[in-house]
């Protein structure tokens, strides 16, 4: 039985479909890809004219079935051959293939120096919590470094902060706390601040020394302050910085400037206080990490605070330590040799 | 502060085991530093505070101890055998400046049989880390360590005509001390004197010409206060610290003398000798106790934490506090002589929560109130930092400290701060720009294998005036070899002078600090024709160049290395552009690249000014594309391509405007630069 009409065109269409996959293999360059094209689609002999114009010959409902089966095989052999036009072009272009595995470029920003990554780590977890930011002269007076801060002249509290002295009675100051007395001066409560930089202090350099390096206080004054908000804050921030399970320890000590005074330990992130022999913690699981206390009523008293109505608390901590603590640096001199080796790590943190 | 734990038995039993003696200890703040077994007794190390002189002996650490356990305090009784004599009738004691020393009491013993001492006291005196010298000597140093208190013990048959007086020194007076020195004495120090010479410095040293020998019979004991300031003035003046000194410069108690005094005879007695009666005891303004008031309700808003009246009552009573209740729960609080450090309520306070314990104390966050606040300077350097980041140069910090040598190097016509009391000759002075550090940073790490460096720092320069010192926040910036990692594909760039420029410009356009411009400027950190001065506003913000080679033989740099400075102060005082949204361009922008030939002593600066000063409308942008000189190019001269962008925001610009306009940048550069535009050298 000789077949319908329909059944003979989509006989026709699957042979043409074949015949394109093998006509496509065999393209090599310009000329038979026009070969090509003329084969199927040159409007005097191409196949698809043909198959197009033998429409006519098919009964009415069957047109638009077999318009869009010959359709579907125009855009095919449209768009191998423009595909291959597109291969033949690169060829000619570019010559040998690119091996797209090879390194990438990079764009390598600098590295910030960890002592000020640290710092930043160390500011941002207190500007969370409300606090300003405020920075001060490095040269100073005895006024704001000591006697403001409740060190009588003389007194021998000011030999645990051994000074350089400048010319005209000015000196480096020792640590950053002149600045809470120059903002105490202007600002009046409730404040809230913390006051990172340099300090200077007459050492000579050895693994655990050296004659400068990076601070971070911080105060709070308001009324109603008590040692319960010191405690609060401080480990809180001591948990954010080292970690949310950190042990922390408060217990009392001495500076001028603060009354009740207080040390902070945290537990050794080394041995966790379970290694005797820990060279790190001394075997007493503890690492003292900072300074803090209530402000003293007398430094209040120096900058016009009544003492009666408010009160405040106040820490101090050394970036450096700090630093070395968390990432087990063994000598502090090492943040200042600036070797790229050392600073380049910490882009990584 | 030495603590052996047999000697601290005359006063208390802890009846703790030593690890938990030492936890205890540290929460009262007395943290043991270290401890060591010794002769089947155990010495503890115990960190002490410059406001505590009361704990630099065991009576004072056994006080502490007592009140943190709850445990009453012995106080043992000092037996002496009495003479009939008076102290008084065997010596002459005259105080001259009762500001110096306000009061000095003295005690004869005679019948000494001076020696070795019991074995006690031997091992008490090794305990302490000294080397026993002989019973009277060990004595004193006994007496010291146990109460705090120090005590001098003079050869009463040297003492010439049997006179103490104590005055300060004359000019041109020496003591030749115990400990060898021969010292020269001042107006303002301090001594003891017999007759005849000082014969010790007070509440220093004695002197060897009246110490007590194996000969001595009669000694005279001295227990004295003298003033904590006038003594550390002496003792750093001369550089002499002694464990007498120590104690007398944080304050003695003004109470004790007696009975240091009485403690010291009673121990001599021991030994055979017998002490005279009647103390001589001068003490012209005899002082009040301390009173202070002590709130109850001040403790718990202070420590954030209700505190009991009975348990701040047993506290500071077990402590030597005497107290008596007030109306309002509050208290008059008499403050024991001992206590040099508590002068006003908050050092109670702290008392009580030394001893309520630290970690009683609940932690609490404080109520988040939002203050006002708008911070300035800090933003701009940190958003100056993070634009050399961007830039691809790591990060230096430096000491503030420089080499003089270095420094005149320099030839900075910067006058230097100079440190009084250096660490060391190297760095005797402030830094007066940042090159120092940087370009030993840089030799540092091509040292160690880096092909390139590149860095910045931002911090404080320090100078002088007439007037002040000055610190002044600059930004340093060096580029020494190759910039980045190999790269299979990129060529490797060397030039550090146009890194370094490039950062430069791109701070201050990231922070809008524009127009800057950069001239030719000599300057003697650079080589001769290589530096620039950097310009904004008409005033100088800073400098580059290539380091001049007499720089870079001094840090062993044997390749060019570029570095700039900024005055970041300076710059960062000047207001920079306001930030400003602009719509984007509607309609389409021609582009027209231009080639010139240009005479070599002709800048790109001098060509960008006189574009800036032609100020053509409808001129978007100009950039330099190319550059270049070679056998196509005329003798001396240089072709350089530029691309301009010309937009009218509100039309489409038409051929014919942009060519005339074209036309115009030609002609002025020709007549202000005599630039010519090459052939062929016009293009879309």
């Amino acid at each position: 039985m000789p077949l319908s009409p329909r059944d003979a065109l989509q006989a026709e269409i699957e042979e043409l479909r074949r015949k394109l996959e093998e006509a496509c293999l065999r393209v090599k360059d310009a000329k038979s890809l026009q070969e090509l094209r003329n084969l199927y689609l040159s409007r005097k002999k191409g196949a698809l004219p043909r198959l197009l114009e033998g429409l006519a010959a098919l009964p009415s409902q069957d047109r638009p079935a077999a318009g869009e089966l010959i359709n579907s095989l125009k855009n095919e052999v449209e768009n191998r051959l423009q595909d291959l036009q597109a291969g033949l072009q690169k060829k000619e272009a570019k010559g040998p293939e690119v091996d797209w595995t090879l390194p990438g470029f990079q764009q390598p920003a600098g590295s910030p120096h960890p002592v000020l990554i640290f710092q930043r780590q160390i500011e941002s977890i207190f500007l969370s919590m409300g606090f300003s930011i405020e920075v001060g002269p490095e040269i100073e007076t005895d006024y704001y470094n000591f006697e403001a801060l409740n060190f009588p002249p003389h007194h021998p509290a000011r030999d645990d902060w051994d000074t350089i002295y400048l010319a005209n009675d000015l000196l480096l100051r020792t640590h950053t706390s002149p600045v809470q007395i120059r903002v105490m001066e202007k600002q009046k409560p409730p404040i809230r601040m913390i006051n990172p930089g340099k300090v200077f202090r007459k050492e000579t350099p050895d693994p655990t020394h050296l004659p400068m390096f990076f601070q971070v206080e911080g105060l709070e004054v308001d009324e109603g302050i008590t040692f319960a908000h010191l405690k609060g804050t401080l480990e809180y921030f001591l948990r954010r910085l080292f970690g949310e399970k950190l042990k922390t320890r408060f217990r009392p000590s001495f500076f001028p400037f603060t009354e009740p005074s207080a040390e902070v330990d945290i537990e050794c992130l080394v041995c966790r206080g379970k290694e005797a022999s820990c060279r790190v913690c001394g075997g007493t699981g503890w690492k003292e990490i900072l300074g803090a206390g209530m402000v003293d009523p007398q430094v209040l008293k120096n900058v016009n605070i009544d003492p009666e109505r408010y009160s405040g608390w106040a820490f101090g901590l050394g970036v450096e330590r700090a630093a070395m603590f968390a990432y087990q640096i063994p000598d502090i001199r090492q943040f200042y040799e600036n070797d790229l080796r050392f600073i380049r790590q910490f882009r990584l943190k | 502060m030495k603590i052996s734990l047999e000697w601290l038995k005359d006063y208390l039993d802890p009846g703790l085991p030593l690890p938990q003696l030492i936890a205890r200890l540290t929460m009262i703040g007395l943290v043991v530093e270290t401890w060591e077994e010794k002769n089947g007794d155990v010495v503890l190390d115990v960190e002490t505070y410059a406001n505590r002189p009361d704990t630099l002996g065991h009576l004072g650490m056994a006080r502490e101890m007592a009140a943190m356990l709850g445990l009453p305090l012995k106080e043992p009784a000092a037996a002496l055998a009495e003479l009939q004599e008076k102290s008084s009738d065997l010596v002459d004691v005259q105080i001259w400046d009762e500001d110096l020393c306000p009061r000095y009491c003295g005690l004869v013993v005679k019948d000494i049989q001076a020696g070795p001492s019991p074995a006690w006291l031997l091992k008490r005196i090794e305990a302490m880390g000294l080397n026993p010298v002989n019973n009277v000597v060990d004595v004193s140093n006994h007496v010291l360590f146990a109460t705090a208190h120090p005590i001098h013990a003079f050869d009463l048959d040297k003492l010439a005509g049997r006179k103490v007086i104590i005055r300060r020194a004359k000019k041109g007076e020496r003591l030749l001390a115990l400990d060898g020195s021969d010292i020269s004495l001042e107006p303002d120090m301090l001594v003891i004197a017999d007759e005849a010479r000082p014969v010790a410095l007070a509440g220093i040293i004695g002197g060897q010409e009246t110490a007590v020998s194996d000969t001595t019979r009669q000694v005279f004991i001295e227990s004295a206060f003298f003033n904590p300031v006038s003594v550390r003035k002496t003792s750093k003046a001369l550089g002499l610290q002694t464990d007498a000194s120590y104690r007398f410069e944080r304050e003695a108690d003004i109470s004790f003398p007696p009975q240091a005094a009485r403690l010291a005879a009673s121990l001599l007695t021991s030994f055979g000798g017998k002490t005279a009666q009647g103390m001589v005891d001068i003490y012209p303004k005899p002082r009040k106790s301390r009173e202070l008031m002590l709130r109850q309700r001040r403790v718990s808003d202070l420590l954030g934490v209700e505190i009991s009246a009975d348990f701040i009552q047993n506290v500071l009573s077990s402590l030597g506090f005497e107290l008596r209740a007030e109306p309002k729960e509050s208290w008059l609080v008499k403050v024991p002589f001992f206590r040099v450090d508590i002068e006003r309520e908050a050092d109670l306070i702290e008392d009580v929560a030394r001893f309520y314990g630290y970690d009683r104390i609940p932690a609490v966050l404080p109520p988040l109130k939002v203050i006002e606040h708008f911070p300035q300077e800090e933003s701009k350097a940190e958003h100056s930092r993070q634009v050399f980041l961007q830039q691809g140069f790591d990060e230096a910090l430096n000491t503030s400290f420089a080499d003089p040598e270095r420094q005149a190097l320099f030839q900075i016509p910067r006058r230097p701060v100079e440190i009084r009391n250096p660490i060391s000759a190297k760095a005797s002075q402030l830094r007066t720009t940042l090159a120092g550090g940087l370009l030993e940073n840089v030799a540092w790490n091509l040292n160690r294998g880096q092909e390139g460096v590149h860095l910045f720092e931002i911090g404080n320069i320090y100078d002088r005036n007439e007037e002040s010192l000055r610190e002044h926040l600059a930004l340093g910036l060096v580029a020494g070899g190759r910039k980045g990692e190999v790269h299979w594909q990129k060529k490797q760039e060397e030039a550090g002078f146009f890194q370094v420029k490039g950062a430069v410009e791109a701070l201050l356009t990231h922070l809008r600090y524009e127009p800057f411009r950069f001239q030719a400027k000599e300057h003697p950190l650079f080589e001769s024709r290589s530096s620039l001065a950097l310009m904004h506003k008409g005033a100088r913000i800073g400098c580059l160049g290539q380091i001049h080679p007499r720089v870079l033989a001094a840090y062993d740099l044997k390749k060019a290395v570029a570095y700039g400075e900024l005055d970041l102060e300076t710059l960062f005082e000047k207001k920079p552009k306001p930030f400003q949204f602009s719509a984007l361009a509607r309609f389409p922008g021609v582009v027209r690249d231009l080639s010139f030939l240009v005479k070599a002593e002709v800048s790109f600066q001098d060509i960008k000014d006189e574009l800036d000063k032609l100020s053509l409308p409808y001129l978007e942008s100009c950039q330099l594309v190319d550059r270049f000189s070679g056998s196509s190019i005329p003798q001396g001269q240089v072709s350089l391509t530029f691309r301009f962008l010309f937009r009218n925001p509100n039309a489409t610009l038409q051929t014919g405007e942009v060519d005339k306009l074209q036309q115009r940048i030609i002609a002025h550069l020709h007549s202000a630069l005599r630039m010519e535009v090459r052939e062929g050298g016009q293009g879309n």
